[in-house]
């Protein structure tokens, strides 16, 4: 399928055609700015919407949303970029470095397996335990959220 | 004003930051807010936002869900769970059809997304529900500190949806950080991000931008930086030290979760707000 018509039907990607390449995102973004503009916000929506291609670097952005705040045009550049995840997802494997947050998610219901470790913790503070949930793994068998 | 929430602390918190849980829980109390526990909440679906669309709804549906089963409005001490639920919120209270379909899967677990609560950081609870006058009341143990305040992302941004503060010149936590009678200092590039998001896909550009925010303060010459999410401060205070090793440089910058100062001021102890937790030393006498 067509990844410019699969951004374009997704809500979020109503403001994909506004931008006029100006540059004034990739100058406030910090991505950018750690490595000499190699990550860069502009190239990623041309790329995008001129030639139909995402590339491993959309998962380099921050999600700061320094870019939406500053387009001048109201391209909303930091949730076109979710949705390009979104959309990478689907045509390729999840990436590796979300997989641990994923099983970790299923397993318990935390990002992070919340064990007797940091529950001792907790009680030792006077803080109530946090228990596990098997809910999140329903809603994630549910919706297709699984990626087993 | 509500002085009942239900309070949810996410994963991050429990997982590394107690300490916060702890402080947060301290000072609510000294100003006479109640905070009713969702212990068995789990994850707001922040990740799944970049994921998958409808697992990410729905995970944050089920949260809302509980705080509207309870007729409270849900407080947050994390950017990131700000961002997740108070966006959902929002989208799905918009649009019909999403939530017809969030809970079509919600009801699966029993559960339905109403749209009847709203979410609000705790930040946002203190400056516009509580208020300065209230906060000052309590304040019995005036700190003398130099404070480099940092926001965040997800507290402010993106401001035509959050609609909280001054998005480009915020105020209100430092003035909350004033209200301790600690100084907030001015410092450069006071809004860029910790850069938590990216760590695990890039760690090199992940510690430069944390690195890069702790020089600033550094040079600032401020004696302390806050935090008001629990994932900016496992940036700057836990991994400061692999920081500093990674970019051969010493910062020594002590940060707290800002419930922690705002608590000593309030004459709790450094024990009572959980100051032997953080991973940079913070020597208690700077206070003043
Ligand atoms: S997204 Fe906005 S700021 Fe970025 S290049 Fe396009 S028009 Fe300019
Ligand atoms: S949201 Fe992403 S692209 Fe936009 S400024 Fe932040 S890091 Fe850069």
């Amino acid at each position: 399928m067509d990844i410019r018509k699969e951004l374009q039907e997704d809500i979020d990607g109503e403001t994909l055609n506004y931008c006029f390449s100006c540059g004034i995102c990739t100058g406030g973004c910090p991505s950018a700015m750690m490595t000499d503009s190699r990550y860069n916000p502009r190239k990623i929506l041309h790329r995008a919407v001129i030639e139909g291609k995402l590339e491993d670097d959309i998962w380099l952005c921050t999600n700061c949303y320094t870019c939406q705040e500053r387009c001048p045009t109201k391209t909303k550049v930091a949730d076109l970029i979710s949705l390009m995840r979104r959309v990478y997802v689907k045509h390729n494997k999840i990436p590796r470095f979300i997989k641990p947050l994923v099983e970790n998610l299923a397993a318990c219901g935390f990002t992070q397996v919340i064990g007797d470790l940091e529950n001792r913790r907790r009680e030792r503070m006077g803080l109530p335990k946090m228990k596990h949930t098997r809910e999140i793994r329903r809603i994630m068998e549910k919706t297709g959220g699984l990626y087993e | 004003m509500s002085d009942r929430y239900a309070y949810f602390i996410g994963c991050t918190t429990p997982f590394r930051v107690s300490n916060y849980d702890l402080s947060t829980r301290r000072v609510m109390e000294k100003l006479g807010i109640e905070l009713v526990d969702m212990n068995d909440a789990g994850c707001c679906g922040l990740y799944y936002e970049v994921i998958n669309e409808l697992t990410y709804l729905s995970m944050a549906a089920r949260i809302l869900s509980m705080a509207e089963d309870e007729k409270l409005d849900l407080m947050v001490i994390c950017n990131g769970c700000n961002g997740s639920l108070f966006r959902a919120n929002r989208k799905l209270k918009e649009n019909p059809e999403l939530k017809d379909e969030v809970n079509q899967v919600l009801a699966d677990i029993d559960r339905e997304f109403k749209g009847t609560i709203e979410v609000k950081h705790y930040v946002k609870v203190l400056w516009e529900d509580v208020g300065m006058e209230r906060i000052r009341e309590e304040v019995s143990n005036p700190l003398d500190v130099k404070v480099a305040v940092h926001y965040g992302c997800h507290l402010l941004r993106p401001s035509e949806e959050m609609r909280f503060d001054n998005p480009q010149e915020p105020v209100s936590l430092d003035e909350l950080v004033e209200a301790t009678g600690a100084s907030s200092i001015d410092y450069l590039e006071k809004s860029l991000c910790c850069g938590g998001y990216v760590l695990a896909a890039n760690q090199d550009i992940a510690y430069k931008m944390t690195g890069r925010k702790l020089r600033n303060v550094k040079n600032a010459k401020a004696d302390v930086m806050i935090t008001a999410c629990p994932f900016c401060n496992v940036m700057y205070d836990t991994n400061q030290k692999s920081i500093e090793r990674e970019l051969r440089e010493e910062f020594r910058i002590p940060v707290l979760h800002y419930p922690q100062l705002l608590g000593l001021s309030m004459g709790y102890s450094p024990r009572e707000v959980g100051l032997e937790q953080n991973r940079v030393r913070v020597d208690p006498g700077i206070f003043g």
